[in-house]
This record gives C-alpha cells, structure tokens and sequence, in this order.
C-alpha cells in the first residue's frame, strides 16, 4: 500500500520525519518496503502560474505561454493546450533536468533553450510524465491553484509516498486512516479523524431504495447512499495527486470520490448509474443457474451459482466485491448515483477473484475481512468529499441492511501472563498506555483486564494477540537475551539419523564431491534412461504404459534388473506429477535421482576430462495408494571415464572394479557383512550389458552398479563412458548386522603363498574364491586377488587369476611343512572341481 | 685400537658412498652398526683392556660408532633428496588427491545443528510431500485465508484426494507432526527441503532448504527466543553481531517477530551485503501461537515456546558470500571445490 506522507501527516499531526516514521511503523510491525521521493531528481521545477498566452507566429499547433515564477517572467513555446492563463503549472526553466518522455529506459536530460519555429523558448511547462509521476504523457500537469509561486516543485507535491508492505492479519492497515491509527499510538498524537459526524434525517431510514440480504453470513451489511445532481468530471488536483500517488488512476468526480475514500479508510465503495438499476431494489445473493453479467470490462460472463451478485428487481447488477456490471456504469450522463458500501463474506469475494482472476484493490480488502461498522461511516465521508468537490448532492445514508449486528467480543487475560509469555516485566501503566492508544476499552478487576477491541481490530480476540500489542507498541528492543532452561526432551520422532552423515562422509572420502539436486523432474528426462526405440512411448507419456513395460521386463532384463525396476530405479511406476508445473522440465517428482545426475555430470564434463566423480543422497518419492509417497534416501553415483593415477598427468580408466570397491565400502560401513552379499550379473536397458552387477543380501536387493548404457549415454549427450551407482541405503540399513564386532585373530606368524591358476573364462571368481575359503579351512586366514590376466601366455577362453594366500594356526607357528599341506589342499580342490592349471 | 677405528671408518665410509638403494644401506647398517659389527665388538673387548686403557678405548670406540650413525643419516638423508644429493624442488605440486566434498549446503547445515545443539535441540526430518492439513491447516492457516497468499503453492496431482496433497512449502508442518507425538519438553530443529511456485532468479529459488526451530515447555519465553537467536548468529557469524527484532505477522505465531542482524561484512557500517543499512535479515519467529498448540492437543493455558525459521541458502550466501542462490543446485564442480 502506498501511503503520501502528507496525507498521514494530515491525518497525525505528526512532525517527525519519513525516515523517522518509516522505522518506527516498520519496528512495530507495519513494514516499510520503499519511500518514493516523487521529487527527488527534480532539480529547479518550481511552481509557476501562466500569466499570458500569445499565438505562435508560424505555427498554429504551438502556443507561446509567458510564465511568472515570482521573480521573473520567461515565454516558452508549447504544443499542449489544456491550461489557462492563470493555471499554476509546474515549470522548468532552462538548466532544469527532466525525465526524458520518448525514451525507452528512464533518462535525465538537462533542458536547454531551444529555437522552435523561429521563437526561442526558455523553459518548459511538465507533464506528469516528464515529471516521473506517471506515464501519462496527455497535457500540462495542472497544479492546485493554492500551490505558492516560486516553490520547489517537491515541496509543492508533498514529495514522499511510503510503500508499505503489509500483513494478511490487518485489513485496517489498507488504509490511510488505519497506518494514521497506528503511527499516532507510537507518536502519542491525536488522529484527527476525516469522518464527519452524522446528518440528522439522513439515517437510513428512507424508502427511496429497498436493500435485500438473502444470507447474512456471506453479506453482513449493506449501506447505500444516493447522490443527485450528479456532476460527471476530472476531480481537482488535490484529489488526483494523492489517488496516483497511491497508485490509482484518477477516472472522474465520482470514482474518484469512491477510490479516495477506499484508500483513506480502507472500504471499498461501489457507485451505480441509479436510473439503470431496475426496480428500485438492490439485492446480494449467490447467482442462480443460467444467469449472466456484461463486467465493466467488457466480458460477458456466465455466473455460477457460488458467485455472490449484487442484483437489481431483474437480475445481476454487479459481482460483488470483484467488479461492476457495465449497464449500471456511472458515465458522463448519469445524473443520479446509488453508492454502495457493503461488509462482504470474505472466502466468498476471495474464491470469487481467484476463480475469474480478478483481483482488485477492492477485492484485496474485502478478503482479509472488513469491519461491518465502517460501511456507514465511509459513505458519509464519500458524500462529504462528493460536495467538496462539487460533484453532486447527496444523503448520508439512504438505506442500511445490517441483520445481525455484533461488536468484538472482549478478551480477558491477567497482567502477570503477559511477563509469563514475554519473559520481560511491564508496568501496569505502560500496559494501559499502550492499550489506550490504540484505542481499546480497558476495564480492571484485580489482576485481570478486560480489553475490548476497537470495532476496526476484529484480528485481536486472545490473550496472545492483546499481549503483542502491548509488546510492539512498548518496542520489541526492551526483550532482554535469555537461555531456555529446563528438562531436556526425549528422542524425538523422525529424529535424523546420523548414518545419512556417515554416507556423505564416506562418499567425498572416496572422491566424490556431493550434489543437491532438484527433486523436481520430468518424466522426458527419466525416459531418457532407457534406450529411445525400447518403449517406442508417446512424447505426452514418455515413460510409456503397463503393456510396454510388461514386455521390457520380459525381454531386456534378467532377475537383477527385474528386481531394480521393482524399487530402485522404478521408471515404469507413475511418479507424482504437480498440478501447477513451472515447467514441462520439471513437472514430476523424480523416481530416481540418475537423470538429473548425468546430466550434472555431462554439465561437468564441458570443463574437466577426469575425476567427475560425483554423488546425490535425497529422497526419491514413490507414490502409494491413499497415503503420503515413501521418500527413500536413495543414493545416486555418476563417474566419467577416466580417473587420476600416481602422478600429475596419468590418469586411469573406470572399470566395473573401481565401482565395485566403492560399494563395498559403503555396505562394509553400514554394517553389512560384504561377504555374504552377492554381486550377480545385472541385466537393465539403463546399464551396458556385460558391464552391470546388482548387489543383494539375504534376497534383498541393496545397490546396482555398472557402465551406463551407450544410447542411454548419448541420450544425455555424453561423449565418454560413464559409470552409475545405486544404493538403496534403507535396505542397506535394514540388512545392517549393527556396530561391527571385533574378532580376534592368530597371535602367530602367518605363512604366505602365493597362487595363479588357469580356469575356463566363465568361471567367476566367486566360485574360484568360494572353493578357496572352503578347501583352505581351517588354517586359511584370507585368499586376496592380486591379478587377472587373459591373453597370448594363456590359451584362448581361459583365464588367469592370482591369489596370496595366507595361512596362520591360532595356537602355534605353524611349520612350512603344515602350511604346505593345507595350501595343497586348495590346489588340490581347485584342480579337481575346476579343472585348474597351475600357472609359472 | 685408534688405528683399527680409523680403518674402520674409511672403509665403512667408502662402501657407504657406495649403498645407493635401500637394501644396500640396510646392508650397511647390519655391517657396521649392527649387534656383530666390528665396532660392537670393539666396544664389548674394552672390558678385557687393562684398567688404564680401558677409558680411553671406550671413549674412543663410541665416538666412532657416533660417527658412524652420523654417517649413515646423512647419507639416508642424501638418498632421499635424491640420488644425486640435488635439493628435491618443493614447488611442484603434489599429486592428485581424490578426495571429494561435502554440498556447501550440507556443511551449512551440519553447523547449524551442531550450533544449537548444546541448547538442547534434536534434528528431525519430516515428508516433503506433504498433506494441506500440516502444511497450512495445523498451522493456523485455513482454507481460503488471505495469509495463504504468504505461500505460492505446488499441488500435485491426486484424483481420490484432490487438494489435499502438495510440496510442502515450510519445514513448519514438521512442528505439529512432532507435537502430536510427544509431550513437552519439546526442544526440535527440522532441517529440509521446501518448495515454493516461484520463478527462479539470482534470489529466488522454486526448491531450497529450511531449518525450523521449535521449544515447547511451561515457562519458554520470548525473552529465551531471543537470547537463543542472539547465541545463534554470533555462533555462526562472530562474537560481535548484534540482533535486533522487530514485530511482524506468521500465522503460526503471535507474537511475531523478524530478526535481524548486524552486517557481518561492514560490522554495520552499511556496505552491499546489507544494502547499507548495516543489518541483515535473517529469520522470522514468535511464540507458538496458542490455537496451534491447542490443535496438537496442548493446553495453551500451560504450554508455551518458540519457533524460527530461516533460509539455509541465505545463510550459505552470507557465510560464503554466493550471490545466486541458484548456484548451489548447479553442482558445478568448481564451484563445489571452492566451497569444500
Ligand atoms: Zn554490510
């Protein structure tokens, strides 16, 4: 809301200054966002008064206007005509900057005396626009005829327009008056109210208008005041300067008159053309099927029946509270005038405006909810102006409708609570101060008060609320610094776990920088982990259907990958889509983290060539029926191809092992016993085939590794090889055995041997690991590979695998005899269920 | 003996002159230094000299075996610069080291946590997909409340409950989740992520990360919530910030209050980081508001606390001076590396 400052200097009798004013008001709760100097690059533009008007000799769209500024008299050349001779204008001498009015961007431009036509003109008169008052660039801003010759236009003006920034609780605050109720409580002045008093005979009493509420509770009141021999016109300077400086535009007498009196007390007022209300009768109530109203905007709109009219004896006159209808339009003819100010059902007006995207000034009052008290007393002060002004005649009050009259209930609250809530101690007389500047009823019983509001403060109806008022008036910096003391809290619910902290910890130590991704995604951008033609899905469904993924699942994936798809990376499950996207980019909570990662990595991958190792730990939201999603930590890890070695230049390249080490690790951490987790071979359209491995424990899937598909990382614009890691670290947790525990091992020294064997390709190495630790019992403390070799020394289809041994008695040392022994069992097994060959 | 040492040493020296590797001087050392050594031996025979000789025979043979040691170090020392005993050059740059980061935003929330802490407050988390009546209606925001236009809202989709599920727009709902389950004292922090339909710009973003405050008990007053924010930005800006607070509107609480805190950069002499005005705004807060603690089924009458909220990005900006706060969701390595 912007608020002239003169106006609530008008209002307070306040002499302090904006600043001043400004953090006071902002310290006690009304927030200043911005003080507008309307003068503030305005540089020698005073007030002048058109002493003679002469004809251009050589132009007859130009006029030659001599201005008297007080101390001299200086003819200028004009085009604009709607001034006369004795008009106080705003004036700008040669040497004065203005804003220049055809520029694009706002530019200062120092205005020098100009030859037009052959007459020199030395000055200019302004309008608003060159003046940076307004974009209204049509004729010379015609000043108050009281403005002083000579004066600075700034002071002229008034100058200073505070922007407040106010709150949903206070719709009295959306009102000169109101902002004038709260700076005099903080100033100790009187307001000096702009209602006048009451006009015997013009009570509301009269039959001139017959008002019908059909429901009290979404039209509490209703008041109505006629206003004869109407003068249609521009309003005086005084009206319109303060209605654009609050940001309205001045329109006529009329309107003017009823934007003025919304600003100033916060109700907003509606003027019909009386003649074309039909019947005599107004009317509030919902809109009944089929009915329609021509807005004043133009559009014919068809009402459904929540929307709240205002109606004449044959129908809708008018939404109530969002806008008129365009047939009972005050106009130039209109001679007779019906004002309304009515106290509206505030959900009703706000559902209203949402609903037909109509939000007014008006509307923005009517939802935060009017008193029912101000109705009468803005029309009287609406008529006032209207006479002030000269445009009209009318009655205080010609019709009320007020069916269930209420006051604001009192609240009752003991002195001692308010130190109790605030932690600070009040006098009892600074308590009563501050609620008598506000205006509130106090009574005292003891220790108890009674506060009653003032009809305007219908937000205050608990102690809380009396409590603040007490607290912001006296000012917030008399809270003193205290530590909350007490008993300390029981674990709490959803209390965070610190493992997640251990998860980040082990991932950067591994090398992996942490990423906060979006949660926000889009279904494109999850379908683009699989390969293009797979789903052969629309562009509006690219995750494809049931029938489509039945098939994949069949085709492209083996038990592993059937498995991920289940939880892990579950792209054919209907992800929660938003109502309201920002964008078709991210119109989807994601299902998996991998898409937005890979593309983080290609985004990376623009200014390094190695070490992108980069991981995501956020939840993913899987959808469930008549409940909140799951949110699962999911952990999501992308490597580029290409990794540093020992030294400055040397780099590796990513092999399914490097991603194998990482998980290990993390399970290890997480208290998984990695040998009794599986690594079997993944089959997934996301992950290249060959080159994948699922890890489960006890049949629960736990995490996927592998390269990333070829297509699938060409779909995401990367020009190398890529590697995904996925863990599904609530599985991890649930397979966690706890805190390790501590197994001792053999004092004794231990006896190595070393081992390479020559088996068929196919045979893993769990199998060749397996038939170690179980040939090589008991004396068989680890089997460790060192080595895989495939190649020329070999025969084709066969591979090399080197293993140190390491063979210890818990009791003894053992002798190279016994070692011998039990390493000769192994070679043994591994000959015999293998078909091994020693290797060198 | 002095004769038999002085040979010793110069053939001990010549062979180490020669050792160029570390088995060579292990080798050496085994030789001359160790337990059946020549020196060793020398000074075990002193015992068996005569009287008088012996002093002087054992000064004798343990300084050559000091020199010996001496010997030995500093060739260790020669074959460690280098093999040519040329000075190593200390500027080259090590070698790469892989190790990662932590999210500049996990750090700032990692000492925010650890910050309150000692106070009492226990993190906890709550679902980001969120129910309307936590997110709005627990909190003292009806449907249809102009203070709903505090929050701009993504709903999501739902056709067995349509409205009612949406992306939580505050780690407030978090609060009456807590309430409802446990009893006072409540003393919680609930850091996350929140959602807002905003247009993204360098101060706006459309996803970013809270953390709400919340301490319920008999007697906690505004007066313990204000010394509470006080401790926290010196805590997390230096001993000599100073707060200020001012009046100002949650539906959640009453009364409200903003906080505020001197500049950090300026010390409060006004610079770009404060918009100089010297003080920066950093959270807003108030007391529990008596209908939301009545709605948890808390009686107001003997229940009272704070809350506060703040911006985790805003306090990362400050703390690292970032100025788009979009940056953090761009996981550019550079910028993750700078703010390790
Ligand atoms: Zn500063």
């Amino acid at each position: 809301m912007r608020v002239p400052f003169e106006w609530l200097r008008e209002l307070t009798g306040i002499e302090a200054s904006v600043d001043d004013v400004a953090t006071r008001l902002t310290n006690a709760g009304f927030e200043v966002g911005a003080i507008h100097r309307a003068g503030e690059h305005w540089d020698r533009i005073v007030v002048g008064e058109v002493a003679r008007i002469d004809p251009h000799p050589n132009a007859d769209r130009l006029n030659l206007p001599t201005v008297n500024t007080g101390s001299e008299e200086i003819q200028v050349v004009c085009g604009a005509w709607n001034f006369e001779v004795g008009d106080r204008i705003a004036f700008a001498p040669a040497g004065a900057r203005l804003w220049d009015p055809y520029a694009d961007e706002p530019v200062l431009k120092e205005l020098k005396p100009t030859r037009i036509r052959g007459v020199v003109s030395r000055g200019m008169l302004c309008s608003t626009k060159e003046l940076g008052i307004s974009d209204d660039h049509e004729g010379i801003l015609v000043l108050d005829p009281d403005a002083p010759l000579g004066q600075p236009l700034a002071e002229a003006l008034g100058g200073e327009v505070v922007e407040f920034e106010l709150k949903a609780n206070r719709p009295d605050a959306l009102s000169v008056l109101g902002i004038a109720r709260e700076a005099a409580a903080l100033y100790g002045t009187e307001v000096r109210s702009p209602i006048p008093e009451a006009r015997p005979n013009e009570d509301g009493a009269s039959e001139s208008v017959v008002l019908g509420i059909d429901d009290a509770a979404l039209c509490a009141r209703y008041s109505a005041a006629l206003v004869h021999d109407v003068k249609v016109g521009e309003s005086p300077a005084r009206i319109r300067d303060r209605l654009e400086q609050a940001g309205v535009r001045p329109i006529s007498t009329i309107v003017d008159a009823t934007n003025y009196v919304m600003l100033e007390l916060g109700q907003p007022l509606h003027a019909f053309d009386c003649e074309t209300v039909r019947g005599g009768y107004i009317g509030v109530r919902t809109a009944r099927p089929g009915e329609r109203l021509v807005t004043l905007d133009g559009q014919d709109r068809e009402l459904t029946p929540e929307t709240l009219c205002i109606v004449d004896a044959e129908g809708p006159v008018a939404l109530a509270g969002v806008m008129g209808g365009l047939d009972t339009e005050v106009t130039d003819a209109t001679s007779t005038v019906l004002l309304e100010s009515a106290t509206f059902d505030p959900i009703s007006i706000r559902r209203t405006a949402h609903r037909l995207n109509l939000r007014s000034e008006a509307s923005r009052r009517f939802e935060k909810g009017l008193p029912p008290e101000l109705t009468v007393l803005a029309l009287r002060r609406c008529v006032q102006v209207i006479e002030e002004i000269g445009a009209g005649r009318g009655e205080f009050l010609t019709a009320d409708a007020y069916p269930a009259p209420s006051d604001p209930e009192p609240v009752s609250l003991a002195f001692d609570r308010i130190e109790r809530l605030m932690g600070v101690a009040y006098d009892r007389s600074e308590v009563r101060q501050a609620l008598s500047a506000l205006e509130f009823g106090l009574e005292e019983d003891g220790d108890e008060l009674r506060v009653t509001p003032p009809f305007w403060r219908r937000d205050v109806t608990a102690p809380a609320d009396v409590i603040e008022e007490v607290a912001r008036l006296v000012g917030y910096e008399r809270i003193p610094d205290t530590l909350p003391t007490g008993q300390v809290m029981d674990l709490a619910p959803g209390e965070i776990d610190e493992r997640d902290d251990e998860v980040r910890d082990v991932m950067a130590g591994l090398g992996f920088a942490e990423c906060v991704t979006y949660a926000l995604t889009s279904e494109a951008r999850m379908a683009r982990l699989v390969p293009p033609d797979l789903l052969d899905a629309p562009p509006d469904a690219p995750l494809g259907d049931a029938d489509a993924w039945a098939e994949v699942r069949e085709t492209a994936m083996n038990d592993a990958g059937r498995s991920l798809t289940d939880r892990l990376l579950p792209l054919d499950r209907e992800p929660l889509r938003l109502r309201n996207p920002l964008s078709m980019e991210e119109n989807a909570l994601r299902l998996t983290g991998l898409g937005t990662m890979l593309e983080t990595l290609r985004a990376n991958r623009r200014h390094a060539d190695r070490d992108l190792l980069l991981f995501d730990y956020q939840p993913a939201f899987l959808a469930r029926d008549g409940d909140l999603p799951e949110e699962p930590n999911f952990l999501t890890a992308v490597i580029g191809e290409r990794v540093s070695a020992d030294r400055w230049n040397e780099t590796g390249t990513v092999e399914l092992p490097f991603v194998r080490g990482v998980v290990d690790e993390l399970v290890a951490r997480s208290g998984v016993p990695t040998d009794q987790a599986s690594h079997d071979d993944l089959q997934h359209p996301t992950f290249a085939a060959g080159a994948a491995a699922a890890v489960t424990y006890k049949g629960h899937l736990l995490a996927a590794y592998g390269e990333v598909d070829a297509e699938v990382a060409a779909a995401f614009d990367l020009d190398e090889r890529a590697w995904a890691l996925l863990v599904d670290m609530p599985a991890v947790r649930a397979a966690s055995a706890g805190a390790p525990s501590f197994s001792a091992w053999s004092e004794y020294p231990s006896a190595l041997r070393d081992l390479a064997i020559v088996v068929d390709a196919e045979v893993t190495q769990a199998e060749v690991q397996d038939i170690i630790q179980r040939a090589g019992r008991p004396l068989l403390q680890s089997a460790r590979l060192f080595d895989e070799y495939r190649g020329q020394q070999i025969p084709a289809g066969k591979r090399s695998l080197a293993y140190a041994l390491s063979y210890a008695a818990p009791d003894r040392t053992l002798t190279d005899k016994q070692a011998d022994r039990a390493h000769n069992r192994v070679v043994r097994a591994l000959q015999h269920r293998l078909g091994a060959e020693l290797r060198g | 003996m002095q004769e038999r040492l002085d040979a010793l040493l110069s053939a001990a020296r010549t062979e180490l002159a020669a050792a160029a590797d570390d088995g060579a001087m292990e080798q050496w050392r085994v030789t001359h230094l160790g337990r059946r050594s020549e020196v060793t031996g020398l000074l075990r025979s002193v015992g068996s000299l005569p009287r008088e000789e012996r002093r002087a025979a054992g000064q004798a043979a343990n300084a050559a075996r000091r020199e010996l040691e001496e010997a030995f170090e500093t060739r260790q020392s020669e074959l460690r610069r280098g093999a040519d005993g040329a000075q190593a050059d200390v500027t080259m740059p090590g070698y790469p080291v892989r190790l990662g980061s932590l999210h500049p935003l996990t750090r700032t929330l990692r000492e925010i946590r650890r910050v309150l802490a000692p106070l009492g407050f226990r993190a906890v988390s709550g679902p980001e997909v969120e129910w309307d009546r936590y997110n709005f209606e627990l909190l003292n925001i009806p449907a249809d409340h102009p203070a709903r236009d505090m929050w701009d809202t993504f709903h999501i989709h739902d056709k067995a409950r349509p409205g009612e599920l949406l992306l939580r727009t505050h780690t407030s709902p978090v609060q009456a989740r807590v309430m409802e389950q446990i009893q006072p004292p409540v003393r919680v922090i609930v850091p996350g992520k929140v959602y807002r339909y905003e247009d993204r710009d360098a101060s706006h973003e459309a996803e970013f990360m809270q953390v709400e405050g919340l301490a319920i008990d008999k007697h906690i007053t505004m007066a313990d919530l204000r010394g509470t924010l006080t401790y926290f930005v010196r805590a997390m800006f230096g001993p000599d910030r100073e707060l200020r607070i001012r009046a100002s509107y949650f539906p959640f609480t009453e009364p409200s209050a903003e906080a505020e805190m001197s500049c950090h950069a300026c010390d409060g002499d006004g610079c770009p980081v404060c918009g100089g005005t010297g003080w920066i705004e950093i959270l807003g807060s108030g007391m529990v508001h008596p209908k939301v603690l009545a709605d948890v089924g808390y009686d107001p009458d003997v229940y009272q606390g704070f809350a506060f909220g703040m911006g985790v990005e805003r306090i990362a900006m400050l703390k690292y001076g970032v100025t788009d706060i979009r940056s953090f969701y761009r996981n550019d390595l550079r910028f993750l590396r700078q703010l390790r």
